[in-house]
């Protein structure tokens, strides 16, 4: 697939570098993604695909470069306002609020779209209200439906079987309607159905007319990330290798060197 | 979650929302406000007044610190600093500049919440350990510091504020018995609960909770942790600052102390007694904490024609009573009484198949 047919540059990592004391995660990566694409980061582990989301939505500030989101710059600013511009995620190691229930969780990511205050949350009637019962019909309709979690929308969540728990966690991601999604490894410790469900999933967000989310994914189960990607990029100790089409990574020589001793690009985890 | 009756079913969202979801709720609603309002004052005599308007006055006091601990995750080791502003800002008001008594209480309230978001500050860098030491610092700095040396000397009163009966009105009404203070004080009570519990449900409430839970996610949704965390003291304190209002109806002549550390103290066994997280909670906390005191003042009375040391020994053994509360709930009752009382609850909504 020609990654020609792909909107305008979305997200632009320029020179990014990020050292903890003296390791240094990222050295000079720089990439971009372009809106509607499934960029997947693959690499190694320990390659800095985690360090490079949280650079990416603020949890990190690199020591050297910039990002840039929809041409503005965002290297500086604060982790909720990129939320605010429409970058949500999930992560490696799920971060859900454990002792709400599932629709509370995805509530939460209908945050920024709310606007109840003190005084009107207060008083509730009304204004507040209202709002809430359209989150509620809004997540109805689009998340829990698109997801498939009728049956566990009052559970709370930190008694569900990880598989869900992976699933709401992309239901908040969605919640907050955002314009780019970082999926940090969303097939991580999921059966062979669910691998499925998922994979399906990521790719309903991203090509549904509804959705058209752009979607960087960082995943180790190859089978996936080939089949469902528009282009890869391939880190390794810090550095970039390479990015391109599916194709054109699991040819190049380098990125072969880099997973030397994993075994074939697609034997892994399946 | 909370679980409904066998065989009822919603159909629409805004049934979710109700507040009393059921025919059955509603009623037992009804007796309590008939409890409250007639069976109580009328029927209870001058003495259970008494006990219930301590109760709504601890109820009051405690839903701050439940806001601050049990939703925000901020602890707070020094509530009864900002009760304090908002007694000493309505006293002020009222009898200074001759405002409306329930004028006063308010910006009693708004000035009491200014006041806990500047304590609240170091929230924005400092967490856990550091920020009990900022609360600390709140009640010494403003209850025995500002409060008792400057505060108590304006208009040349000496150590206490004389609250002359008649002083405290509200319209043409004069709040002269203990019996109308306990009217306003349950409607205060019963509104700031209401209020507090649907702040809870709306936007802003789930955020404390959600700071409270996991800060790193809260903030990756979009959630301004500072300003969230800031405008929980604000309301924690707005609450905290119209208990003291209140309070002051109560009193002939007001002190520092009223106001001491030892009361913050007990906020917070409160609302561990009651459960932390639980809006019922505050309310089952404050209610077994005044009881309990009331039992063992009713135990000692007795005594102490044959031990009269025990009447300069009753505060020692009301701290040593509330230690040993908080210990024992700890240990056998962590999740406090609003958990025992979910249980029942829903033992009772899933009868006859309650396994
Ligand atoms: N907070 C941190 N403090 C110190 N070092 C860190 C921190 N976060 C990451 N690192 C280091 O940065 C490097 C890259 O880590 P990162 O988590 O990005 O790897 P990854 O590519 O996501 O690997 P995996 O596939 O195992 O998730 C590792 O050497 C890690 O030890
Ligand atoms: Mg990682």
């Amino acid at each position: 697939m020609p990654s020609d047919h792909f909107g305008p540059i979305m997200l632009k990592v320029n020179d990014v570098s990020m050292f903890f004391g003296k390791v240094a995660a990222l050295s000079g990566v720089s990439l971009d993604v372009r809106e509607g694409e499934i960029h997947s980061i693959i690499g190694p582990n320990g390659a800095g695909k985690t360090v490079l989301l949280n650079c990416i939505n603020g949890l990190y500030h690199p020591q050297k470069g910039e990002i840039s989101f929809k041409e503005q710059d965002i290297t500086k600013i604060k982790t909720y306002h990129r939320a605010e511009l429409g970058i949500s995620r999930t992560f490696q190691k799920i971060e859900l609020f454990r002792g709400m229930t599932v629709l509370d969780n995805i509530r939460l990511g209908r945050h920024i779209h709310l606007k109840s205050g003190i005084l009107s949350g207060f008083i509730y009637l009304g204004k507040t209200a209202k709002e809430e019962i359209k989150t509620r019909e809004f997540i109805e309709e689009e998340i829990i439906d698109l997801l498939e979690i009728e049956s566990i929308r009052n559970k709370t969540v930190g008694m569900l079987p990880y598989g869900l728990q992976k699933r709401v966690e992309l239901g908040r991601a969605l919640a907050l309607n955002p314009k780019l999604l970082l999926l940090d490894e969303p097939l991580a410790g999921l059966n062979l159905e669910e691998v499925e469900d998922m994979a399906r999933f990521i790719l309903d967000i991203s090509q549904e007319k509804r959705w058209k989310v752009t979607c960087i994914l960082v995943e180790h189960d190859m089978g996936v990330v080939m089949d469902i990607s528009d282009r890869i990029s391939v880190l390794s100790f810090g550095n970039k290798i390479t990015t391109g089409t599916p194709s054109e990574v699991q040819n190049n020589a380098q990125v072969i060197e880099a997973y030397l001793g994993e075994e074939d690009l697609y034997a892994t985890r399946r | 979650m909370q679980y409904l009756p066998c065989g009822i079913y919603h159909e629409y969202y805004q049934q979710d929302h109700a507040w009393w979801q059921t025919r059955f709720v509603i009623g037992k609603m009804i007796l309590l406000g008939i409890f409250i309002f007639y069976i109580l004052p009328f029927w209870g005599g001058l003495y259970w007044v008494g006990v219930a308007t301590l109760t709504i006055y601890t109820i009051m006091g405690a839903l701050g610190v439940q806001l601050l601990i049990g939703y925000c995750g901020q602890v707070t080791l020094g509530h009864a600093a900002f009760i304090a502003v908002g007694a000493y800002t309505a006293t002020l008001l009222t009898l200074q500049l001759h405002l409306p008594y329930l004028l006063s209480m308010f910006i009693g309230g708004l000035v009491a919440g200014l006041w806990s978001v500047l304590f609240g500050l170091p929230s924005a860098k400092v967490k856990g350990f550091y920020l009990i030491m900022t609360s600390l610092a709140a009640q010494f700095v403003t209850v025995d510091f500002i409060l008792t040396q400057y505060v108590s000397q304006i208009g040349g009163r000496g150590q206490a504020f004389s609250l002359p009966p008649g002083s405290i009105t509200i319209g043409p009404l004069v709040l002269d018995s203990d019996l109308k203070v306990y009217f306003l004080g349950a409607v205060l009570t019963i509104l700031l609960t209401m209020g507090l519990a649907n702040l809870l449900r709306s936007k802003v409430g789930r955020a404390w909770i959600a700071i409270r839970d996991n800060d790193i996610a809260a903030e990756t949704m979009g959630i301004n942790i500072i300003t969230y965390k800031l405008m929980a003291f604000f309301v924690a304190g707005f609450i905290g600052g119209i208990a003291g209002a209140f309070w002051v109806s109560t009193l002939a002549a007001l002190s520092p102390e009223h106001f001491q550390w030892f009361w913050s103290l007990w906020l917070v066994g409160v609302i561990l007694i009651g459960g932390v997280g639980s809006i019922y909670g505050t309310i089952f906390g404050s209610l077994f904490m005044v009881l309990i005191m009331e039992g063992l003042k009713f135990i000692i009375i007795p005594l102490t024609p044959v031990y009269p040391a025990l009447t300069m020994k009753f505060l020692f053994l009301k701290e040593a009573t509330f230690g040993l509360a908080i210990c024992l709930f700890l240990i056998y009752e962590p999740n406090g009484l609003a958990y025992r009382w979910w249980q029942i609850k829903n033992y009772f909504n899933l009868w006859p198949f309650s396994y």
